[in-house]
């Protein structure tokens, strides 16, 4: 009897053990399933899916969609001049907004990297065109660009140089919608660059300083390679949301609500998620806007991938 | 020359660079209000009037309740009805993503189950799908679910958040064990014990995830443009661009709106940006 009792005891709490193990996966599993869910049917489901629908000739309203194979593909890339035109437009967007942007956050971000007075109410101010709606903002900056009497007219005037029809020039409307853009994204930049220097350890920029080291060569032999973390990711980032730019050229160039020459006149602000934007819902070509999808997610993918092997081969700060 | 003195002249080239950057930034906002407060004849002449002209019933005008002074008749936009819409759905959004992401993060962060990992990876590289390119099967999803025109499609594809399950992962992740452990003893469940003591405890990453999810979800704009239209449940955002047509004439009023959808959102920015700022700057995650 005292015997099995002793064998029993463990054996029970080993149940016990179990079962609450159980319990707690199967409680677990409870506390996620609300957010994995959400994330699965709207994210990672669509992910997946928009693959398949590229493979399709679909209007989004009639019952069956056309299986056409790699056709939409092929019509994208061998045939389809608007595109071609669109994929060269957004790599110009990128090409000019990221640098500047990045340049511009990182020297607000070295110059308030200082213990002085105004420090935070300058950072809010920089940061502030990043949180605000951006239609608002597009509306607003679109007046600044008014062909006749815009702020930025007055400007050029005031240089003796002719005014520009800023929006509704094929040479000029990409441009503008860029100054706008860096305005818009430079503020982020600040931010994530202020939280990279701040990293930095103090005692660094002192030491150098003690060595005689000159402001500019403290920043490009000390902070600059410190930061190189910080520099590849907002480089990262900052190249996936400018490929990504859809709302600023629909409400730059008039394409909401079918009115104004979306995309800009002789389609010249036409960037890859505007076109696939006006193929999925103005001439609904569903399966032809998802192989645009799916292309616009490659080069992100691929850019995200080339960046990772950099970081993880360069970098060695962090 | 003491030392103040010197710590001050050494920091004027960063204000010599700094103030006139700051308020050129700055200069869009001011230029919303000057515009806001102009005549239709003066809003366009060259060169600008830099200074507001204070004509405060612009407002009203906008808004509806005074007529419009260059035509004589009232504007129909449903202000209201569009900012209760934003509201609604911004508030329900936020208090959906709260939720979604204590638990995700909680379980994450404390509990064991099989998959633990596999699962966390995944939440994960979720966040790598960026939602321009699921916009069109987003689409086809709400649009099965019957979810076309509704709040329903404006709020649950944005009520789970990466962002907001990783910062509570990190933060339940520094609770001590000690504390889960002695509420244990006392009988205390999971549920019971995040309620009642670990939430009352994760006040600064939830007020950034609030803040940061309920900025987004006032400034959607091409979703809900996509997803609804009707003015019965339409945000501020796609009203304004409506108003855009519907009374193309009248920058000023134009203006007006446009400060009316942004003034509220300024307001939250600033009395919260210590937070917004903060969540930002230590994981970087973007709208």
């Amino acid at each position: 009897m005292a015997k099995s009792a002793a064998l029993e005891a463990p054996r029970g709490q080993a149940r016990l053990r179990r079962t609450r193990a159980v319990r707690e996966g199967l409680e677990a599993y409870a506390f996620l399933a609300p957010a994995l869910l959400l994330l699965i049917v709207f994210l990672l489901l669509p992910a997946f899916w928009v693959f398949g629908l590229s493979l399709f000739r679909w209007d989004l309203i009639s019952s069956n969609p056309d299986y056409v194979g790699l056709a939409n593909f092929d019509r994208l890339l061998g045939r389809d001049e608007l595109f071609r035109k669109s994929v060269f437009q957004t790599v110009y967007f990128v090409a000019v907004t990221v640098p500047v942007s990045m340049a511009l956050g990182l020297l607000m971000a070295v110059l308030l990297n200082a213990k002085m007075p105004g420090r935070d109410f300058m950072r809010t101010a920089i940061f502030t065109p990043y949180v605000m709606p951006l239609v608002a903002t597009v509306i607003i900056w679109s007046f600044m660009f008014h062909p006749y009497a815009g702020v930025f007219n007055a400007v050029l005037n005031a240089f003796h140089l002719p005014k520009l029809n800023w929006l509704d020039n094929p040479r000029t409307v990409l441009p503008a919608i860029i100054f706008y853009s860096v305005w818009q994204h430079t503020g982020y930049n600040v931010v994530i660059f202020l939280a990279g220097l701040a990293n930095i350890p103090p005692e660094l920029q002192e030491a150098a300083r003690v060595d005689g080291a000159r402001a500019w060569s403290r920043f490009w032999r000390l902070t600059w390679p410190l930061l190189a973390p910080t520099t590849y990711f907002v480089l990262l980032v900052s190249i996936i949301g400018s490929f990504k730019v859809i709302v600023p050229i629909l409400v730059f160039t008039g394409g909401v609500g079918g009115t104004g020459s979306g995309g800009g006149p002789d389609n010249a602000a036409e960037t890859i998620g505007y076109y696939l934007y006006t193929q999925a819902f103005y001439s609904f070509h569903a399966g032809y806007a998802g192989a645009i999808s799916v292309l616009l997610f490659l080069i992100i993918l691929a850019v995200t991938f080339v960046q990772m092997g950099v970081l993880s081969r360069r970098v060695f700060y962090s | 020359m003491n030392r103040t003195a010197r710590t001050a002249l050494s920091l004027l080239p960063r204000y010599v660079v700094m103030v006139p950057l700051t308020l050129a930034i700055l200069f869009p906002f001011y230029w919303m209000f000057v515009i806001s407060l102009s005549t239709l004849d003066k809003v366009f002449t060259f060169p600008p009037i830099l200074y507001p002209l204070w004509h405060w019933e612009n407002f009203p005008v906008a808004w509806g309740s005074l007529p419009d002074p260059s035509t004589g008749s009232f504007l129909h936009i449903p202000w209201a009805r569009y900012f209760f819409n934003t509201v609604l759905v911004a508030t329900t959004t936020t208090a959906l993503v709260l939720a979604t992401s204590v638990l995700a993060g909680y379980a994450f962060a404390a509990m064991r189950f099989p998959g633990k990992r596999l699962l966390f990876g995944l939440v994960l590289a979720v966040y790598m799908v960026p939602t321009e390119v699921t916009l069109v099967p987003n689409f086809i999803i709400v649009k099965n679910l019957g979810w076309i025109d509704t709040y329903w499609a404006q709020i649950f594809p944005f009520g789970a958040s990466v962002f907001g399950i990783f910062l509570m992962r990190q933060f339940f992740l520094t609770l001590p064990k000690d504390l889960w452990e002695a509420a244990q003893l006392d009988g205390c469940s999971h549920l019971r014990y995040l309620w009642s003591i670990a939430i009352r405890l994760a006040a600064p990453p939830l007020i950034t995830i609030a803040i940061f999810h309920f900025v987004l979800s006032w400034n959607a704009f091409l979703w809900p443009l996509i997803v609804t239209n009707s003015d019965a449940v339409r945000p501020i955002q796609v009203g304004l661009t409506s108003f855009s047509y519907a009374d193309a004439t009248n920058p000023v009023l134009h203006a007006a709106g446009s400060l009316m959808a942004t003034l509220p959102i300024l307001a939250v920015f600033l009395l919260a940006q210590r937070y917004l700022v903060g969540g930002i700057a230590s994981t970087g995650i973007r709208g």
